[in-house]
């Protein structure tokens, strides 16, 4: 096995495990909220937006 | 980093934290790759020369484009773009068309991003002496990667983008100065330009990828719901794209063409990134590889943004199954939507050859433009300037709709030719799209809940 | 309100699943049935020229070819890049055909939204 083949194998892992992490994170917020309060976003709710310090919300690396 | 749940009353939403830069990084994020790729395919189709005129008559339907959408766009701030106009201004089986539009021309054109990733890094293993190399690990990576960023939360995501559309822009700008256009030193316009190969019928063909130059700019008004002044930021964020972007564009036609005979440049993957190669300097050719990689992440990252935004909004107001209009509590992103597409890019990357999926892009983002010209007609009659305050008003109106409308006719014909069959197939797709929604869907769909702006009632109705 | 307000019918899990479903089965029929007929992609036709062999056959004059060579290309090599040709000839018919479905698509498109829209302005305006 070669140092690209390697390559090729991290990058499936990667992927996979990104992949599971959304699934189980979405199965395990689909489970602890009610789906009326997921879906509860209304389109153009601007006027009660609540301002907001950017690197605070939202901003996690 | 810490992360507060804002839940105002029993409800959520998206969050409003972009500036207008992060608007630039979109727009010309999503867009940018196409200077490296894509775009000299106009030259295949009529000569280096056509592929100017094309460039610059592309040029000229954006910027109607981008005028009439940062307008109405001032006034509709809400995630799903020119969905959201559509379904304001024309109707709710319009908008559920125009919502397919972007999603079909952002998810095929991440599928493309994510294609000629992974050819890139196939490349390099294969210069770099490896056998047996494979592509398809990078190109689900790719996806799998931005998704799980944008699933995130919208703030990284951009501003990640922000950083690396700035990178891909300033190796272009390098790369421009290096070759000396004020000399003819490196530059041989004189002896590699040879007029017009297919005549005038070459230079209609090429405005089919002329629009290559431009694809996804008008993605900036998909954040509509995410800015945090919508009113100034989206006209800013996306004038100041299609600036940028006829810059790029320009540099780009000129330092190619002056480099690469016609014929080899009508046919190649990565043109910039050989425009480098001929100037024999190894510091430009690591450079332009950075930037063309740079590019199409920024670009696929931009598209799963704007594609899960349209899927949202559409779910939202149950044009699509209601389970698809959630927001995730903590991260604030349209959650479902995001991984829905997943699977949607995949296929289509791992499947579908790339001119294929990159047609199917440019007749989406078409349809969506000839869309527009009728949007901003409707939208002065219903709602003359004094009776909503806009946050850009757009001079010379209804010029810039006809120029763009008859525009648009062109493209359709430039298409025609050579793609015929693909625009029948597409147009049979959308209109039993539509017959489904009109008599199936939309007896789901709340009726006065669509409209959710605050306007006065439209006059003639 | 004159008009009564309309209350859609909840629609069940299984349902919003054969939605979904149905609409991707629709979008891989449209982008694979042209690739499954062939029928993709405009036809090609090969420039005449004097010697395949040679650069100055195929019309390259130095600069031209020095840039060629710097790209790693021989005359062999480059000889079918050069003398391909996109044909553009089209049959009035073909193009009628597609004018009447783009045409026809949006009319159906703007009658359908037009009635639609009447009813929501009405509901969210009250009748006039």
């Amino acid at each position: 096995m070669h140092a690209f083949e390697i390559l090729e194998y991290v990058a499936w892992g990667v992927a996979a495990v990104l992949g599971l992490w959304m699934l189980f994170d979405m199965i395990k917020t689909d489970r602890s909220y009610s789906e009326e309060f997921l879906t509860s976003s209304k389109e153009g709710e601007i006027r009660d937006a609540l301002v907001i310090d950017p690197p605070h919300q939202g901003g996690h690396l | 980093m810490s992360q507060t749940t804002v839940v105002h009353g029993e409800k959520i939403s998206l969050l409003r934290v972009l500036g207008p830069g992060h608007i630039w990084a979109l727009g010309v994020g999503i867009v940018l790759v196409g200077e490296y790729m894509g775009w000299n395919f106009s030259v295949g189709k009529g000569g280096a020369f056509a592929a100017l005129i094309a460039c610059w008559f592309a040029g000229l339907l954006y910027t109607c484009v981008a005028m009439i959408d940062s307008e109405v766009t001032s006034t509709v701030a809400a995630a799903g773009g020119q969905y959201a106009q559509a379904k304001h201004i024309v109707g709710p089986l319009m908008a559920f068309n125009v919502g397919l539009y972007l999603v079909f021309a952002y998810t095929m054109l991440e599928a493309a991003n994510a294609i000629t990733l992974g050819y890139l890094v196939q490349t390099v293993g294969t210069m770099a002496g490896f056998e047996n190399v494979h592509d398809k690990p990078f190109i689900v990576l790719t996806i799998v990667f931005l998704a799980w960023l944008n699933y995130r939360g919208v703030y990284a995501t951009l501003t990640f983008n922000l950083v690396l559309t700035a990178v891909a822009f300033i190796a272009i700008i390098v790369l421009f100065a290096s070759v000396k256009p004020w000399s003819g030193e490196i530059l041989k316009h004189g002896d590699l330009l040879n007029g017009l190969p297919y005549g005038m019928l070459g230079v209609v063909a090429a405005l089919h990828f002329g629009l290559w130059y431009y694809l996804g700019i008008e993605g900036t008004c998909q954040a509509a719901e995410e800015v945090r002044s919508p009113a100034r930021s989206l006209p800013l964020g996306t004038m100041t794209g299609i600036i940028t972007l006829l810059l790029a564009a320009t540099m780009t036609w000129y330092i190619c063409s002056g480099l690469m005979p016609w014929e080899y440049l009508g046919q190649a993957v990565t043109p910039l990134f050989d425009a480098a190669r001929l100037t024999d300097s190894q510091p430009l050719m690591v450079l332009l590889f950075i930037g063309t990689v740079f590019s199409t992440l920024a670009s696929a990252n931009g598209c799963i943004n704007d594609a899960s935004r349209a899927w949202f909004s559409m779910g939202r107001d149950r044009y699509l199954p209601t389970w698809f209009g959630a927001v995730h509590p903590t991260n604030r992103t349209p959650y479902r939507a995001i991984m829905f597409l997943v699977p949607v890019a995949l296929v289509f990357a791992y499947f579908a050859p790339l001119d294929q999926v990159i047609t199917f892009s440019i007749l989406s983002g078409l349809l969506g433009y000839t869309y527009m010209s009728f949007n901003v007609i409707m939208f002065r009659k219903k709602w003359p300037l004094d009776t909503i305050k806009r946050g850009y008003v757009h001079p010379f109106h209804p010029i810039p709709a006809i120029v763009l409308l008859v525009l648009c006719s062109v493209t359709y014909f430039a298409v025609f030719l050579g793609y015929g069959t693909q625009l029948v197939a597409m147009m049979v797709f959308f209109a039993v799209a539509s017959l489904w929604f009109h008599f199936h869907r939309y007896k789901y769909v709340r009726r006065g809940d669509q409209f959710t702006m605050d306007w006065p009632r439209p006059a003639g109705y | 309100m004159a008009k009564p307000h309309y209350e859609p019918p909840k629609q069940s899990v299984a349902g919003q699943l054969f939605d979904s479903l149905f609409l991707l089965v629709l979008v891989f029929a449209a982008l694979f049935t042209p690739l499954y007929l062939k029928l993709a992609g405009g036809g090609k036709t090969e420039l005449a020229v004097a010697d395949k062999t040679t650069w100055a056959g195929l019309g390259q004059n130095a600069v031209q070819q020095a840039q060629w060579e710097k790209l790693g290309m021989t005359p062999e090599s480059a000889a079918g890049i050069i003398t391909s040709r996109f044909d553009y000839s089209f049959d009035l018919a073909g193009l009628g055909l597609t004018i009447l479905v783009v045409v026809g698509y949006f009319l159906l498109l703007f009658h359908f939204s037009k009635a639609e829209y009447a009813d929501v302005i009405e509901e969210r305006f009250g009748k006039k």
